[in-house]
């Protein structure tokens, strides 16, 4: 079962997070273990694997990067795998860029603003990709969810450099808890 | 057994009887037991009117005692009377001995399953554990008047998977029905009942900080309507109000060492009566700001000294700090800052210690919650829940959506761990991912689980390791082997691995790294009866006839409820099963044969019913979500 229709949600990238909690919460209220622990083996089996079926599809539908993967297979777009070629060469030496930003962190003069600064870079450059995803999941052809495909390469990317500025910020403030 | 009886078909079902059912929680230092009673769910006290039962089990010349009587016992008689056995379950000896250098035991066996070497024989810590679990159900059952129909028994949320099924495992050794491994801090925060308080618009986002005797949670939980919805969770398995003692004793040690002549290693009698004073010094400053310990040494001198709470501040705080960095990290896990915190609830014995509470009120700038004694809140909340899991309260509202405390995954070329399922993730959950070949006519390969967060192997914990054998020999990357992780409502990990074009599969339970083997629990099992062969048989016929019992009312129940969407013929075919069933149930008093029989008539029902048992939960979740659609639209 298609993971929109299961939530009763409408098949669109832009979907009601709070919408979204509430239908997951009513579905195991209803096939979750808990509710059959007195039932028959064979129930019991049967719930363990709608409740698994059904936390999965909430996982993908919350978290945006996830549910646009799933509406592209769901289109049939076959996804690039992570270690295939990346075309875009002004983008990687914009990441090289990025990288030395991180590294440079622990040398600024002001270590404070210079990781503000750095979460700022990064949060605007994902939010511009992000925006363009949007526009891109809103029709369904080949031509746009291919580079949907693309621009959702580069915004993991960007979700690798978030947590290496997360590490590199918990050593640089380690000393406090 | 009783007559089961058939209800006439469409008609509701079996009376509504009263499961009895109670919450237990297994504690490093102590256990309680608590059940629901008249609608209000408390703990359960034995003849002298205790209810908290020290989890120490001495193994006697021919006796085992339990509890207070075994404690007498702990210093005189170090090396047979087992304490704290919860730190040792589920873990190797070499991890026994890095984390507790100091303890009295003799160890035996192997690396993964070491056991203690006690005038009784080898003791597993598992069977130490099954002592206790015998002894409060024992308890409840006097209590309540009848044989429970099972237990939900609390485990540390951190508890990993080795640890989990060895406390599944001390459960069946003593003969009770897990209904449910309920993860500690979800049992406090239902006990709480904190998803009934109106806020408003406000959705309630709860900690929960657990520090017991041996081991520390955080969980964070969010609260709407009934569901307890853990968001993540951390601690440590290994941190506790033990560890506390600890200090203090080497602190002890280190300040009488030349005065009283106490250079390691010391006697386990001498140990034990250490840790004792440590432990009431450490209880007595919760009160007072200063106290006097005292030794007596086998040359009959004493030695009297005096600690500080200052000074046992001092020596703590490095302990208490770890856990806010655990508390800072689960934090990050669920993206909550502590600004949204709208309760913290207090849990453990150790969570009396005033640096503990004011360290934490610091650090969450919020008042704490005590109300509900922090060393019962746990046994009440596992009552509550056993109360619901056992079918009293078919309208409950409650939900329990926990996680995995620790990610799963699989060994992968160059000793580096794939994960495959991270932590924090909801359980019961299912997860797939392929893996491929290395060299050309590879036939075969060696699949290591491992649980953990970091990133090489060696770093993480083994659970398993399991062989695919007879795939057909292809070039280096062309087999595709599906490696499937399933994480029940327990927290319980099983794995299986299957090569895609040629079907090969392989199958684990994931258990035998460490604890004990199903081989090693049957023996005890069958060790522990005096008639062992017909008493095994006895009780395996008991468990067929209780699942025979389940099987007839829930698909009576789901006859009555949903029978019209089946055609008569296969409706008849149904009945016809199931009275076959209920006379084979009935009629089997021997037990050799009469269990396969059992098994074979449920197996007839289970067939009839697969289809129906599918199209009944679909409908259910189709209905589910049927308000919500009218609202949509």
């Amino acid at each position: 079962m298609n993971y929109f229709d299961l939530f009763a949600l409408p098949h669109s990238f832009v979907i009601d997070l709070s919408q979204l909690s509430n239908a997951f919460q009513a579905l195991q209220k209803t096939v979750h273990p808990d509710k059959f622990a007195h039932a028959s083996s064979q129930e019991q089996l049967l719930a363990v694997q709608k409740s698994a079926t059904i936390n999965d599809a909430y996982q993908t539908l919350k978290k945006p990067l996830k549910r646009a993967e799933y509406m592209l297979i769901q289109r049939g777009t076959d996804m690039p795998s992570e270690q295939a070629s990346f075309q875009d060469n002004f983008f990687l030496m914009h990441q090289m860029e990025l990288h030395e930003m991180l590294e440079e962190l622990s040398s600024a003069d002001d270590i404070d603003s210079a990781v503000n600064q750095a979460h700022e870079t990064l949060d605007t450059e994902y939010q511009a990709l992000f925006c363009q995803l949007e526009q891109l999941l809103q029709t369904d052809c080949r031509e746009t969810d291919l580079s949907a495909c693309e621009v959702i390469r580069k915004l993991k990317f960007y979700q690798k450099l978030q947590l290496e500025l997360e590490r590199i910020e918990e050593q640089l403030f380690d000393d406090e808890c | 057994m009783a007559l089961l009886q058939i209800a006439e078909p469409g008609q509701s079902t079996v009376p509504h009887e009263h499961r009895l059912a109670a919450g237990i929680d297994l504690g490093t230092t102590n256990s309680l037991i608590a059940s629901v009673k008249s609608g209000l769910a408390e703990t359960l006290v034995d003849d002298n009117n205790r209810d908290i039962l020290p989890s120490v089990v001495s193994y006697q010349t021919d006796t085992v005692l339990v509890g207070n009587e075994a404690q007498a016992y702990s210093v005189n008689d170090a090396e047979n009377t087992i304490v704290s056995a919860k730190r040792l379950i589920g873990r190797s000896l070499n991890d026994i001995e890095q984390k507790y250098p100091n303890l009295p035991y003799q160890f035996v066996g192997n690396e993964n399953h070491p056991d203690i070497q006690t005038r009784q024989g080898a003791i597993n810590p598992v069977q130490v554990s099954s002592e206790i679990l015998k002894n409060l159900t024992k308890r409840a059952e006097h209590a309540l008047g009848g044989e429970l129909t099972g237990v939900v028994i609390t485990v540390p949320a951190y508890f990993d998977d080795a640890q989990r099924q060895s406390t599944k495992n001390a459960a069946k050794l003593a003969g009770v029905d897990v209904l449910r491994l309920l993860n500690e801090p979800t049992a406090a925060a239902v006990a709480y009942g904190l998803d009934n308080i109106d806020r408003g618009r406000n959705e309630g986002v709860i900690a929960v900080y657990d520090l017991g005797g041996g081991t520390f949670d955080i969980s964070i939980l969010r609260l709407n309507k009934g569901v307890f919805e853990v968001l993540a969770t951390g601690g440590d398995s290994a941190l506790g109000g033990d560890d506390f003692d600890l200090l203090v004793v080497d602190h002890l040690v280190k300040s009488l060492g030349e005065q009283a002549g106490l250079t390691r290693p010391l006697s386990a009698s001498l140990e034990r009566q250490l840790l004792q004073q440590a432990c009431f010094a450490k209880e007595q400053l919760t009160r007072q700001d200063s106290v006097e310990v005292k030794l007596s040494l086998p040359s009959n001198n004493s030695f009297t000294t005096t600690i500080t709470k200052e000074h046992f501040d001092i020596l703590i705080k490095p302990l208490v700090s770890k856990t806010l960095r655990a508390c800072r990290r689960a934090l990050k896990d669920a993206q909550i800052n502590t600004s949204e915190i709208i309760e913290v609830v207090m849990v453990g014995g150790s969570t009396r210690v005033p640096l503990v509470r004011s360290e934490v009120e610091s650090y969450f700038k919020r008042k704490l919650l005590t109300s509900i004694d922090p060393e019962k809140v746990v046994a009440i909340g596992a009552a509550i829940q056993a109360d619901i899991l056992a079918g009293n309260k078919p309208d409950s509202d409650i939900l329990l959506l926990d996680v995995i405390p620790l990610s799963l995954g699989i060994e992968t070329m160059g000793g580096l761990v794939e994960k495959i399922i991270p932590r924090n993730t909801t359980i019961p959950v299912a997860k797939a991912q392929e893996f491929t070949t290395f060299k050309d006519g590879q036939t075969a390969m060696a699949i290591q689980v491992l649980q953990g967060e970091r990133e090489l192997v060696d770093d993480c914990r083994s659970l398993a390791r399991f062989e695919l054998r007879g795939i057909p020999p292809m070039t280096a990357g062309a087999a595709h082997i599906r490696v499937t992780f399933k994480v029940d409502a327990d927290g319980l990990l099983e794995v299986t691995a299957m090569e895609k074009s040629s079907k090969v599969a392989a199958h684990i339970e994931v258990k035998p790294a460490f604890g004990l083997e199903e081989s090693q629990i049957t023996q005890m099992l069958t060790d522990s009866m005096s008639n062992a062969e017909q008493d095994m048989e006895a009780r395996m016929l008991k468990e067929q006839q209780v699942e025979a019992k389940r099987v007839l009312e829930s698909v009576q129940a789901a006859l009555a409820a949903d029978g019209h969407l089946l055609t008569e013929q296969i409706r008849n075919d149904i009945g016809n099963a199931l009275i076959n069933l209920v006379a084979i149930a009935q009629n089997s008093n021997d037990s050799s044969t009469g269990v396969k029989d059992i098994e074979t008539a449920i197996e007839q029902v289970d067939k009839l019913t697969a289809y129906f048992a599918e199209l009944r939960m679909d409908s259910s979740i189709r209905q589910a979500l049927a308000g919500h659609n009218v609202d949509d639209i």
